[in-house]
């Protein structure tokens, strides 16, 4: 009797034990950085997979951009499409195509991914400068989405002087592409930065700071409690420079081919999509805050936009998902 | 007559000590702010800033002069055009970060009441 009651103890005490090394193992911790997409990357996992995972999203990220969205890289998909004039596209490609075509159109060209040759004369990535005008009127005019027809799986450039970039979209495609990765392991939670646009997988409820865009880069002013979701955001305090005596933003206006100024320092979108959160950012940042917030319901994401007022607004969503930090903005 | 003898007693509790030991070494973590020093998600040094007064001056690549002083940690030299890493100021805050792009080297406070920061 004795005996049994003390196997008995014991047998539960080690199960205890297992537990608790279990619980150690599905919570186990790994952090990553990394240089990818011409930015800075950085991925905080919880789960039995986290280090796999943490080289995994490093890998998916280079990989994008090397074999697909890279206009830098001779032989990515993005750079035979732009050298044919077009061609086939995988599924994979078909897929952040319409889906950008899909938000060129909803948003009446403010958002266009066929800037490559505007990009290119303000050199953003490199020294910026003021383009010549006439080299920035005829970049324009070999510039428009409605210059790319899909049909099916092929891309055909209208006007073969057209040049696809992805700048705005593509941290957003690598978010959805790390999500679907990490879908099949055994994670937990995973905070992924991809130049600053947010993956959170888990079901906890997250903190997500918005960046102060007067301020140090990784300071910021309100904090956003939400749940899982890609958020990205689009700033004119992103590679900025200044030429005599003006400033002048990486956010380009597709219709004059200068620095969109809505009145805006930064709008924030919410979406269950990478891509979309990417993308709607930049076309609410051009469209400014009124038709912006129309955009934003369009596609169900939330919206917060923040003014050269320094008043905060959160469009197609509930106020209390946001708690300003920083008492210099203001919450309408 | 007793059930349990004190030797069993002892042997459950070692069980469980080794037990939440374990988990406690696979999930700790230091309070105080750390500034991570990373080149190429390489880390290469390692800051307690709480622990810093005077002066110290870090060389995480050629080209790259790194400060921590009085708690705080910065970029103060690089040899970039663009000079963002200096511009992001002094860091001492949890979740606090700033990236030299062309060095690729970047530093992060650690531990945040953020989970990240969109920008």
């Amino acid at each position: 009797m004795k005996k049994a009651v003390t196997a008995a103890a014991v047998v539960l005490a080690a199960v205890l034990a297992a537990l608790l090394i279990y619980d150690g193992v599905i919570n186990n911790e790994a952090t990553a950085d990394f240089f990818a997409m011409n930015t800075y990357a950085s991925v905080k996992i919880k789960g039995a997979d986290s280090e796999e995972c943490a080289a995994l999203a490093e890998e998916i990220t280079q990989n994008l951009d090397t074999d697909t969205l890279s206009r830098t890289a001779e032989n990515s998909a993005v750079s035979l499409l732009n050298k044919n004039g077009g061609g086939a596209l995988g599924e994979k490609m078909q897929g952040y195509v319409s889906a950008l075509l899909d938000v060129c159109e909803k948003s009446g060209g403010a958002f266009d991914f066929t800037l490559g040759a505007l990009s290119d004369l303000w050199n953003f990535g490199g020294t910026p400068s003021i383009p010549d005008k006439a080299a920035l009127a005829d970049a324009l005019l070999h510039s428009g989405y409605e210059k790319l027809t899909l049909s099916e799986n092929t891309l055909d450039y209208t006007d073969k002087a057209a040049v696809i970039d992805f700048g705005a979209a593509g941290k957003g495609i690598a978010l959805d592409e790390i999500r679907e990765a990490f879908a099949e392991k055994r994670v937990k939670e995973a905070v992924v930065s991809v130049g600053g646009s947010v993956l959170l997988m888990g079901e906890k409820q997250f903190t997500v700071g918005i960046r102060n865009p007067s301020g140090n880069a990784g300071s910021y002013i309100a904090k956003l409690h939400i749940p899982a979701g890609c958020v990205s955001t689009s700033g004119s305090y992103e590679q900025q420079f200044e030429e005599n005596g003006e400033k002048y933003h990486h956010i380009l206006n597709p219709e004059t081919g200068y620095p969109a100024s809505s009145g805006l320092l930064s709008v924030t979108i919410i979406s269950d999509s990478g891509i979309l959160s990417d993308a709607l950012s930049t076309a609410c940042f051009v469209l400014g805050h009124e038709k912006g917030a129309v955009l934003a319901k369009e596609y169900g994401c939330t919206a917060i936009f923040i003014t050269e007022n320094n008043e905060v607004f959160v469009e197609n969503g509930s106020k209390d998902i946001i708690e300003i930090t920083d008492g210099a903005y203001t919450l309408i | 007559m007793k059930i349990i003898r004190k030797g069993d007693i002892a042997l459950i509790a070692v069980i469980l000590l080794a037990a939440a030991c374990f988990v406690l070494w696979s999930n700790s973590k230091s309070e105080a702010p750390q500034a991570v020093i990373t080149v190429d998600g390489e880390v290469v040094e390692t800051v307690d800033l709480q622990s810093v007064g005077e002066k110290r001056i870090i060389e995480p690549v050629s080209g790259v002069t790194i400060v921590a002083e009085n708690g705080e940690i910065r970029f103060e030299k690089a040899d970039c055009e663009d000079k963002l890493c200096i511009a992001s100021g002094s860091l001492s805050r949890h979740g606090d970060t700033a990236v030299c792009l062309p060095a690729k080297t970047a530093i992060t406070v650690t531990g945040s009441d953020v989970d990240a920061v969109v920008y």
